[in-house]
């Protein structure tokens, strides 16, 4: 069973080596993809069930002991965000393939998409804060690569904007594991949360808050997120839908771990610092969403806003609070990415997603606008759709802790969202188009009719967030089992 | 409800899908008529189904009698449009199955909504309701005026559901239990009881259209008929009131807040949609308003919490759904017909549709409260009780609230019907064709019934008491019936009659009534809507304004000065360290620094990749100093690298940097970064002074000849201790050689004019 821990993160670097040595054979490279991702996808799952039936599974790289060697550990918390990383990765692999043109797919789309894979999967996994680091540059640098590539003229300003940021943001973050070496002596995460117990409250709260605030770029948190909307939208859905499902989500999930384990957050008392930029980024976030007429400009708005929810439960401090956030996440990578996916098909049968230039696609395009209503209304938290039961929980959690600001701020956000939601619904699905948009077959009338398999792989992404409303129950009991050993600092790894 | 998927698949039926649609509707019918006996004998049907348990939501349903009277209602007039539905949309080519389908879903979800005991499913299928609300209040997509009535009404009820789910989960967590049932049986106190509380009844106005939410609901009419009939009369906005009757007889008595809250609400909601509804041309509007007193009228009633008052609404619940339904029917057949339902353009309407005109004048007598239908029945128990009750002021509004619904009444059947005018515009009987039997029959069959009932009190006085018993344990029961004798109530029926043709008459004659308009409708919406976008666009533009050296500063300033303040502030201890162990140190540390503020100053890229190694080759000297010859080395072949790949990068890039800030801005930019340059060297000595265990560095020296077999410690870290690291890295170095390679092969294909903007991430990318 152990051996499967580091699989994730080496069977897509394997698949990526091969698919660049079948550089220019695309059917051979998009083989490799699929099979590796379906493996890796399979290998979460067996994770998953391993580790709630034995527990924890700590593996050390080389066979050093721990703290010498790097560690990578599947617990209940790594293993269930894998699980749906990948399921994730895997639909969104076959939405890029009918997407993509061939020139777009063979410059490097493949070994790039499972490089940033295997980056996501480490990132998940590593029980090392150093390894994260590097877990965190692969996928980082994949991204870079995979947002220019398709190298358009309108790309290349917008992904300066976010490979800048990011270079800041890695070497801040840089920094800060070089200090809280400096303070610890140990790279170690479970070694950490007993050595950072011991310093001064001054240094240990100033790592804290650095690690906080360093992940809170990444995350893209209130004030640290506008590189975000500026180049999500330009990039191709695929691309960016699996950016939008995931790699906040990495942050937030680096938050998460660190914040509990290493820094002792989860001690049943909330903190103020991250509930106001918990409330702060919900609350721009949406606002910046209402500013919006484009389809994927709206939703990458959405993104900050809906990381402020996420990070509500984290400040909250409370094992409920805790929980509630990792249902939170996961739900919301299938159902972000899968928001992109409709919006991405919205752009390639008519050419456009700007509200203006769309329309009546209602009646066009019946099944895209059934695909989109469950994932608008997850988002605005609207039963029963799987957005609900995170929103839910955290409103326990914060009147439970009788936190009534955050909570009203949450519930007012939330009324946006769907005030945001219907905008796209009503510009899209319903009306006319005010201008006529790009493509020449969508300007005439009668139905429209989106490829095929992109259409599949968003009808398999909705369906596994209706799967998580459905079991909306033993989900959250498994986040609150989860969420236990990162409520004692140190305790969990 | 999975049936509303059949009914989507059913789309090649055209409009025969409505008869599919009304199967499921009427086999709750039927299901209801069949347990109805053990039902209203008293006894509750239970079922238990897991769903998400620890967050307090469980498929727990609970038919009692009042369930049962809101299934009957629900379910008996969904058939009846659906019925009517077949008619009325006679030709045109229209989505039938969607629209069919998601009928049918809402019909589903308001069944689900009364029979939930579980308050946070009840929150579920509430929302569900608002949801497919909007979709058929928008079915004529094309209208802009459909979409914003759509919105207008989903924010309104789904800004309201928010509101209610707050609430229902304070109320839950305070009592312990999130059933209904339970609740009721044992109603929580406290502040934060009544904090719920307020929010609950927020939720349940703007469901139910009371002040100041009602303007949504007379928009909402932009719907077509079939479903202002069913949603806006007898089903949707009846949501709010069925969750306050649930909770009325238990909170009354236990808050301080309910009782004045519910009452004023509804009594000012009785008002202002009377008053309104009589100064309306279309009459679907002027039903809207009507409705809206109404509701308003069943708020007062079914919130006031007494058995009596509690019994008068559930009366008045049945009695309503009957009319309502019938008079928006056969206002949808006017418009229908005559294509208009304008009535200023209608003329002599009775010698057109007598069948029709029969049909409304019977449920219009219901609605003004006059025998010897079921509405006159409904107002005389609600007179009573609330005069029994001691409300005088909640009676006299009522009373009032009453004789404006007999003025509408007669401002729709006999201005509506009766009235013969003339003019370019004004359509004549002649131009209006005879609808068919099968249009009427809906509409007849509830007058029908409503009269039925009126004059045989017995056929709904054992569902309407067993209904009223099951709200409040504390009613004794009573049989109804049509005459009383001269009672104080009967007085107070004819004040109303009187009064209220008087007030239509003065209403016709000065064309309005001379009372102020209150703000609250729709303009107050979209101005709210507007501000909020105008807001919205405005922030954004200020944070989100492209700037990427902004953005950056932004980022380096957030983290550089939360933690620097705490740093500061709770007095982290900080020793000066010794500044320099011997004079070479000190000698390169002073070449660093040199270094470092030319290469920021510097406007040429060379000089600054030349100074950047200086930087780097001085570190390396103080590692040599310091003495750790394996990391120098490291650090030396590092930067010699590096070096020469600058090198060969700035051979295709023009001499200086292409754009130089102006002179504040580079100010500011030097604060930034000596700002994080001195926290990052502040906080580097003050975690080196705060460390308590050993570093992991001193287990790698020992370890390094010993297990790893290697004397160069640093190459040891790096194949074989933290081996992965650098597996790591070397992807990232072939990741960003992939990256270059395509932007190179990018930038080939483009023309020479755009050389300079493709080549910008080159450099970042080789930096990387």
């Amino acid at each position: 069973m152990r051996a499967l821990v580091p699989l994730p993160l080496v069977l897509p670097l394997v698949a990526a080596a091969l698919t660049l040595v079948a550089h220019g054979r695309l059917r051979v490279q998009r083989a490799i993809s699929l099979v590796a991702l379906t493996a890796t996808t399979a290998i979460a799952v067996a994770l998953l069930a391993l580790v709630e039936r034995d527990g924890p599974a700590v593996v050390t790289i080389g066979g050093w002991a721990r703290g010498i060697g790097i560690a990578y550990v599947a617990d209940l918390l790594s293993a269930l965000f894998l699980t749906v990383a990948m399921a994730t990765v895997l639909c969104v692999l076959a939405f890029a393939v009918g997407q993509l043109r061939a020139v777009q797919e063979s410059r490097y789309f493949h070994p790039l998409y499972l490089v940033l894979t295997a980056g996501v999967a480490g990132s998940f996994l590593s029980g090392d804060i150093f390894h994260l680091f590097v877990t965190f540059e692969v996928m980082l640098l994949a991204s870079y690569v995979l947002l220019t590539q398709s190298g358009d003229d309108g790309q290349v300003r917008p992904a300066m904007t976010y490979v800048v940021v990011n270079l800041l943001s890695s070497t801040l973050f840089l920094t800060a594991v070089a200090l809280l070496y400096g303070a610890t002596g140990t790279l170690d995460m479970a070694a950490l949360g007993d050595r950072v117990a011991d310093l001064p409250p001054a240094v240990r709260e100033a790592l804290r808050l650095l690690f906080f605030l360093v992940f809170g770029i990444k995350a893209a948190l209130f004030p640290l997120f506008f590189w975000l909307p500026d180049s999500y939208p330009t990039a191709p859905t695929s691309v960016t839908a699996v950016f939008a499902g995931l790699l906040t989500k990495v942050g937030v999930y680096a938050i998460l771990r660190t914040q509990t384990v290493v820094f002792g957050v989860g001690d049943g008392s909330p903190d103020g610092f991250i509930l106001v930029v918990a409330g702060a980024t919900m609350l721009v976030g949406v606002l910046g969403a209402i500013a919006q007429d484009d389809v994927k400009r709206i939703l990458s708005f959405h993104i900050v806003s809906q990381v402020g929810y996420m990070v509500f439960g984290i400040g909250l401090g409370t094992r409920a609070g805790l929980a509630a956030t990792i249902l939170f996440v996961v739900h919301h990578i299938p159902v972000k990415t899968a928001l992109f996916l409709v919006g991405g098909l919205v752009e390639e049968t008519t050419g456009s997603g700007a509200l203006r230039r769309v329309g009546g696609l209602g009646r066009r395009m019946p099944a895209v606008a059934a695909l989109f209503a469950p994932g608008a209304l997850s988002l605005a938290g609207i039963p029963p759709f799987s957005g609900f039961f995170p929103k839910l929980a955290l409103v326990q959690a914060g009147l439970a802790g009788g936190q009534y600001a955050i909570v009203a701020v949450s519930i007012v956000v939330s009324l946006f969202t769907l005030f945001s939601m219907t905008k796209i619904w009503a510009g899209v699905f319903w009306g006319d188009p005010e201008e006529p948009p790009p493509l020449a077959r969508a300007r005439e009338d009668g139905p429209l009719r989106p490829p095929r398999l992109m259409t599949a792989a968003t009808v398999g992404l909705v369906a596994v967030t209706l799967g998580i409303a459905v079991s909306a129950g033993p989900l959250f009991d498994l986040a609150l089992r989860a969420a236990d050993p990162l409520l004692q600092a140190g305790a969990g790894r | 409800m999975g049936v509303a998927l059949v009914a989507a698949l059913a789309g090649r039926l055209g409009r025969g899908v409505y008869l599919v649609a009304a199967v499921p509707p009427a086999a709750a019918v039927v299901a209801g008529a069949v347990v109805a006996p053990d039902v209203l004998a008293g006894r509750v049907l239970t079922e238990s189904h897991a769903w998400a348990g620890s967050l307090g939501l469980e498929v727990q349903l609970r038919l009692d009698a009042f369930a049962l009277l809101m299934v009957a209602l629900v379910s008996g007039v969904g058939v009846l449009v659906f019925l009517y539905a077949t008619q009325y949309f006679a030709g045109g080519a229209r989505r039938h199955a969607t629209f069919a389908a998601t009928l049918l879903g809402f019909s589903g979800a308001m069944l689900g909504l009364v029979l939930s005991d579980n308050a946070l499913l009840l929150f579920v299928f509430w929302e569900l309701t608002s949801a497919t609300s909007y979709l058929l209040i928008g079915t004529d997509d094309r209208r802009p005026e459909a979409r914003g009535a759509a919105l207008h009404a989903y924010l309104v009820t789904g800004g309201g559901g928010l509101a209610l789910l707050a609430g229902l989960v304070l109320l839950g967590q305070q009592a312990g239990t999130t059933t209904i049932s339970g609740l009721v049986a044992d109603p929580p106190t406290g502040p934060l009881a009544e904090a719920g509380l307020v929010l609950v009844l927020l939720g349940a106005f703007t469901k139910s259209a009371q002040v100041p939410f009602i303007a949504w609901l007379p928009g909402a009419m932009a719907a077509p008929t079939p479903v202002s009939a069913y949603l806006h009369s007898a089903t949707m906005v009846k949501a709010g009131i069925y969750l306050i009757a649930r909770l009325a007889p238990a909170f009354a008595t236990s808050s301080t807040v309910w009782r004045p809250l519910v009452l004023t609400v509804g009594v000012l909601t009785m008002l202002a949609g009377g008053r309104r509804a009589l100064r309306q041309h279309d009459l679907k509007r002027l039903l809207a308003y009507g409705t809206v007193g109404q509701l308003g009228f069943l708020v007062v009633l079914l919130g006031a919490g007494t058995p009596e008052a509690t019994f008068a609404g559930c009366l008045l619940l049945v009695a309503h759904a009957a009319f309502k339904a019938t008079l928006f029917m056969g206002v949808g057949i006017v418009d229908h017909q005559a294509h208009t339902r304008d009535l200023r353009r209608l003329s002599d309407l009775r010698r057109a549709l007598p069948g029709l005109f029969a049909v409304m004048i019977g449920a219009g007598v219901s609605m003004a409260g006059l025998p010897p239908l079921l509405g006159f029945l409904a107002k005389e128990e609600a007179f009573a009780a609330l005069r029994e009750g001691g409300q005088t002021l909640v009676l006299a509004g009522v009373v009032v609230g009453s004789a404006l619904t007999v003025a509408y009444t007669a401002r729709l059947l006999v201005d509506g019907f009766l009235r013969v005018r003339s003019g370019p515009d004004v359509v004549g009987p002649g131009a209006v064709a005879r609808p068919s039997w099968a249009f009427v029959a809906p509409a007849a069959a509830l007058t029908v019934g409503s009269l039925a009932a009126g004059v045989f009190p017995q056929l709904v006085d054992g569902l309407v008491n067993a209904a009223a018993l099951a709200l409040d344990p504390a009613w004794e029961g009573y049989t109804l019936a049509l005459w009383h004798g001269f009672t104080p109530e009967l007085a107070l029926s004819g004040v109303t009659l009187a009064g209220g043709l008087a007030i239509w008459r003065l209403a016709g004659r000065t064309g309005r009534l001379a009372l102020p308009e209150l703000p609250g409708g729709g303009e107050v919406f979209e101005s709210g809507v507007h501000a909020l976008q105008v807001g919205a666009a405005r922030l954004t533009g200020v944070l989100q304004n492209g700037s990427l050296p902004l953005y950056l500063s932004v980022i380096s300033l957030t983290v550089v000065s939360v933690p620097g303040v705490v740093l500061l502030t709770r007095g982290a201890r900080l020793a000066l360290p010794d500044l320099a162990a011997n004079a070479v140190q000190g000698l390169v540390v002073v070449v660093i620094v040199v270094a470092a503020v030319i290469a920021a100053g510097t406007g040429r890229r060379f000089a600054a990749v030349l100074f950047l190694g200086a930087i780097g080759y001085g570190v390396a000297v103080l590692f040599v100093i310091q003495g750790a010859p394996d990391l120098a080395l490291t650090q030396f072949l590092f930067e010699t690298l590096s070096l020469v790949v600058f090198v060969l990068v700035l051979r295709h890039l023009p001499d200086r940097f292409a754009i130089r800030p102006p002179g504040t801005f580079r100010l500011f930019r030097a604060v930034v970064a000596t700002a994080v340059g001195v926290f990052v060297a502040g906080f580097a000595l003050v975690v080196v002074q705060a460390r308590t265990a050993p570093s992991v560095g001193r287990e790698y020296l020992d370890l390094a000849l010993p297990e790893a077999e290697g004397r160069n410690v640093v190459n040891t870290i790096l194949v074989d201790f933290r081996g992965l690291d650098t597996l790591g890295e070397i992807t990232v170095l072939i990741v960003a050689a992939l990256g270059v390679t395509s932007l190179v092969a990018v930038a080939r294909q483009r023309r020479r004019g755009h050389e300079t903007a493709a080549r910008e991430p080159e450099l970042e990318e080789a930096g990387a």
